[in-house]
């Protein structure tokens, strides 16, 4: 189901994401920290689960951002489709759930290398407008990946 | 991991995150002419608007937007030629969804979506547009075809 929402709302959350994708990193490159970034990657996770299955809409961040931030700003110019976000956060489940899967399996570089990649995916969204779902949803059904 | 080590692995990461970006903001969205384009047939594009097939082209210009159905900034470009296509009447906007027409797709060889493509007043194709069309690239488009 998708519905109509603002665009500056998922950029919001990407941006949390990405700074608790970047502490995760950091975390995740010392072996004293190695469990705390993989709970923390474990936490992540559950959120693009979340935004995956029921939409930015009712993500806890686009909560915060219906309730502090959208107040303060202008009226957006346009809504946005949810199917887009939504699809990102698909993304970002898979990236950082084989990340956290993995690392239960002792191969624990993929914790801050999934994190990473992910990193990568939130910030330019957050900073710059990126839109997975307009890159790369296409090439994935033209290759057969999804349906 | 020493300290240092880990925040410059996450500084440059950030920074590599930056520079894709600013890369990839660069580059999108920009105009490549196409040399001996090809006819667009529209009887195979099957191209509605407002709900009634497209017979003819713009006498000027004509704006062939293929977009998806995961993609946010094909709503904003969609909104920059249908304001163009107010002021200017001999400039035609046609937007096709090839989510399920991935003929289309592999045809025009679309990856990324929105993908503009530039036709003349015969149908033949000039340019090429990937991603979000600048403001720029449009104006400097409309200039080539100013009668």
């Amino acid at each position: 189901m998708s519905t109509q929402i603002d665009p500056r709302g998922p950029r919001f959350g990407a941006a949390i994401t990405a700074t608790l994708l970047a502490v995760d990193v950091y975390l995740g490159l010392d072996a004293s920290t190695l469990s705390d970034a993989h709970a923390l990657l474990g936490a992540i996770t559950i959120g693009f689960l979340w935004g995956a299955v029921r939409g930015p809409a009712n993500h806890p961040y686009g909560y915060l951002f219906k309730k502090l931030v959208r107040p303060r700003l202008a009226a957006p110019k346009e809504l946005e489709d949810s199917s887009a976000p939504q699809f990102a956060q698909l993304v970002g489940l898979l990236v950082a759930g084989t990340g956290f899967v993995l690392g239960f399996f002792g191969i624990t570089a993929a914790i801050p290398l999934a994190a990473a990649a992910a990193f990568v995916a939130a910030f330019l969204n957050a900073a710059f407008n990126y839109c997975l779902g307009c890159q790369i949803y296409l090439g994935l059904k033209r290759a057969k990946v999804i349906r | 991991m020493p300290e240092e080590l880990r925040l410059s692995l996450v500084v440059g990461l950030i920074a590599f995150a930056g520079v894709l970006g600013w890369v990839w903001r660069v580059r999108t969205g920009r105009a490549k002419a196409i040399d001996r384009g090809e006819l667009i047939d529209l009887k195979r594009l099957q191209a509605t608007k407002s709900g009634l097939p497209v017979v003819a082209f713009g006498r000027r210009v004509t704006f062939l937007q293929f977009s998806s159905e995961t993609c946010s900034t094909c709503k904003q470009t969609a909104r920059l030629f249908d304001e163009l296509e107010q002021t200017a009447e001999d400039v035609l906007h046609i937007e096709v969804d090839i989510t399920n027409r991935l003929d289309l797709a592999k045809k025009f060889h679309v990856i990324q979506t929105p993908t503009t493509l530039v036709l003349d007043h015969t149908g033949r194709v000039t340019s090429r547009i990937g991603g979000a069309p600048k403001q720029s690239t449009i104006d400097q488009q409309l200039g080539s075809f100013a009668i």
